[in-house]
């Protein structure tokens, strides 16, 4: 691959290409950029994508439509439950399978265990990119109860599979309740720590404030959803937006902050933390008795013909399962719209002309997780 | 947004505005395009505030079908814009309106072909450079369906028992071939 560049005849200027990744750490997986700099100024960025790649939507025009549950996955490794849930909700609309309510209260307790270990990772992470190396360890810490709690329940620590057609595979125990108790008070706890270690640190300031420019056009134009959009303003969260499963019994805010930048997205998404607790306190609260999986899913999973699709909010924006379907049990064709590919998409405008190291803020606050952008 | 005024305008830009219902097809409106009035359709969407969700192709006969879905950040409204590409398998580009849509078309030139004309940079973005012309997700003949074979039926949605009880009869006739293939 190679980039078209302009030669500049004045000699002052010197132009040249740097490859940051694949390997490169601060991209977080196997992501490429072309950067066309000038000093230390990128004036052109290049996305190379694809090293990643598994064929996914390959893969589910071959195999019955509940096999692909796992699939789903290993799209995003950190937001694994909420994937699990998009999928299996998008079959539940397609065939009419009623869900049990205490199922749905399972699926909401865990899908938000699962944001908020995605977001102590992003945290941890991006502040190792920005040169801070001790927070990771402390999110890491807070991070590690969640594992352990949901391996408890799902069987795995990362690429969950434990949302069925028409429910989830195994009940929670009283010690998944006593657990994530706990996991709530002391998460609360160590919010002012982080605060104090970090969200008011001057470095962080520096490095973060009015780096990125984003408004809600841009964010229209590019299809940008999630912390990103609500870092610029709209109030945009498909778990209020359009309504799903039982997010409407729950009380709970939308943080949102106005100036579009890096400082901006950050804060939004330290604040969706305490908010999915409180979601999650919520749900503890209320969790009905009952059976956990539909009393009658038909083997065969038949769709009818036709296009459905179904929209949950990822820890990173809107995913989007799109499945055409001809009547059979194999889907014609499903599309999976993953919200960091559009996010990843507005680099080369948001970052041109940024100073290098303003680049690795700018694509840290993407939260990017490469195999989802590949699939 | 006035959804009725809006509504007006898709009418006069295309061949098919359909209501459908988001309880089971999760979209709201389904709107059919000629491509030649894809690119003043995409304008509209974005002055009225939609995002680009999702830009994909589908192959069936007669031609493969782009499919363009737009929601809007204030009000619920999912809209679902089809058209087909023509015989050279081109279609215009919306890239330059929907900047979002760039990587999407690249990624539908990947898979199924689709040529989306006067796009900037049309070069491989998911697969590798040598794998042009894999078009990976092209079916083969055997596998090909007519566009109104994948359209939903138009008596079907109404009658609701009906699809929870069709498919609970047909498994119970061979229970075993469909564990053997859920286990591999």
């Amino acid at each position: 691959m190679s980039m078209d560049i302009e030669i500049l005849e004045d000699d002052r200027h010197h132009r040249y290409v740097l490859n940051m990744g694949p390997q490169h750490p601060s991209t977080h997986g196997v992501l490429r950029v072309l950067l066309e700099l000038e000093g230390e100024y990128a004036m052109n960025l290049l996305p190379v994508l694809g090293y990643g790649h598994r064929c996914h939507e390959k893969i589910a025009e071959y195999k019955p439509v509940k096999s692909f549950m796992p699939n789903t996955a290993r799209m995003d490794y950190l937001g694994a439950l909420i994937y699990n849930h998009g999928y299996a909700q998008l079959l539940e609309k397609a065939t009419g399978v009623e869900v049990p309510e205490r199922a749905e209260y399972i699926r909401v307790i865990t899908s938000e265990l699962n944001r908020i270990q995605s977001h102590l990772l992003w945290y941890g992470a991006y502040l190792l990119d920005l040169g801070a190396f001790t927070p990771i360890m402390y999110a890491f810490d807070d991070r590690e109860h969640i594992l352990d709690i949901l391996e408890d329940v799902t069987g795995s620590r990362l690429t969950y599979c434990y949302f069925r057609v028409g429910g989830v595979c195994k009940d929670i125990d009283d010690k998944f309740v006593t657990s994530t108790r706990a996991f709530i008070s002391r998460l609360r706890s160590r919010f002012p720590m982080y605060e104090d270690l970090v969200n008011g640190n001057v470095i962080l300031q520096n490095r973060l404030n009015d780096v990125g420019d984003l408004n809600p056009h841009t964010c229209a134009r590019y299809g940008i959803t999630g912390p990103l959009l609500r870092g610029t303003g709209v109030g945009y969260d498909l778990r209020r937006a359009e309504p799903y499963s039982i997010y409407p019994k729950f009380d709970f805010e939308i943080p949102t902050a106005t100036k579009g930048d890096c400082m901006a997205s950050f804060l939004v998404r330290f604040q969706e933390m305490e908010q999915s607790l409180r979601i999650i306190e919520q749900a503890l609260d209320g969790l009905p008795e009952g059976p956990v999986m539909a009393a009658k899913v038909p083997k065969k999973l038949k769709i009818p013909a036709g296009d459905y699709n179904s929209s949950v909010e990822a820890p990173r924006g809107e995913l989007s399962y799109y499945l055409v379907s001809d009547g059979s049990d194999v889907p014609y064709r499903l599309k999976v719209r993953t919200p960091s590919y559009s996010n990843l998409s507005v680099i080369p405008e948001m970052c041109q002309g940024m100073l290098l190291s303003d680049v690795v803020s700018a694509m840290g606050a993407l939260d990017l997780v490469i195999p989802e952008i590949d699939r | 947004m006035d959804i009725n005024k809006v509504k007006k305008q898709w009418q006069a830009l295309s061949t098919n505005v359909e209501d459908i219902d988001y309880a089971v097809s999760g979209h709201d409106f389904n709107v059919c395009l000629e491509s030649d009035k894809l690119r003043d359709f995409a304008a509209l969407m974005l002055e009225e505030g939609f995002y680009l969700v999702d830009l994909m192709a589908v192959h069936v006969t007669p031609a493969i079908e782009v499919v363009y879905q737009f929601a809007h950040f204030e009000t619920r409204c999912r809209v679902l814009a089809r058209a087909f590409v023509d015989d050279k398998c081109e279609i215009p580009t919306i890239s330059d309106i929907y900047q979002g849509a760039n990587w999407h078309e690249r990624e539908a030139r990947d898979f199924h072909g689709v040529v989306f004309s006067d796009h900037p940079y049309l070069h491989p973005i998911i697969l590798p450079e040598e794998d042009v012309d894999l078009k990976p997700l092209l079916k083969k003949e055997a596998g090909l369906k007519d566009v109104d074979a994948v359209r939903r039926k138009p008596p079907e949605p109404a009658p609701e028992p009906k699809p929870k009880v069709k498919p609970e009869v047909e498994p119970k006739a061979k229970p075993e071939a469909v564990k053997s293939q859920e286990q591999s």
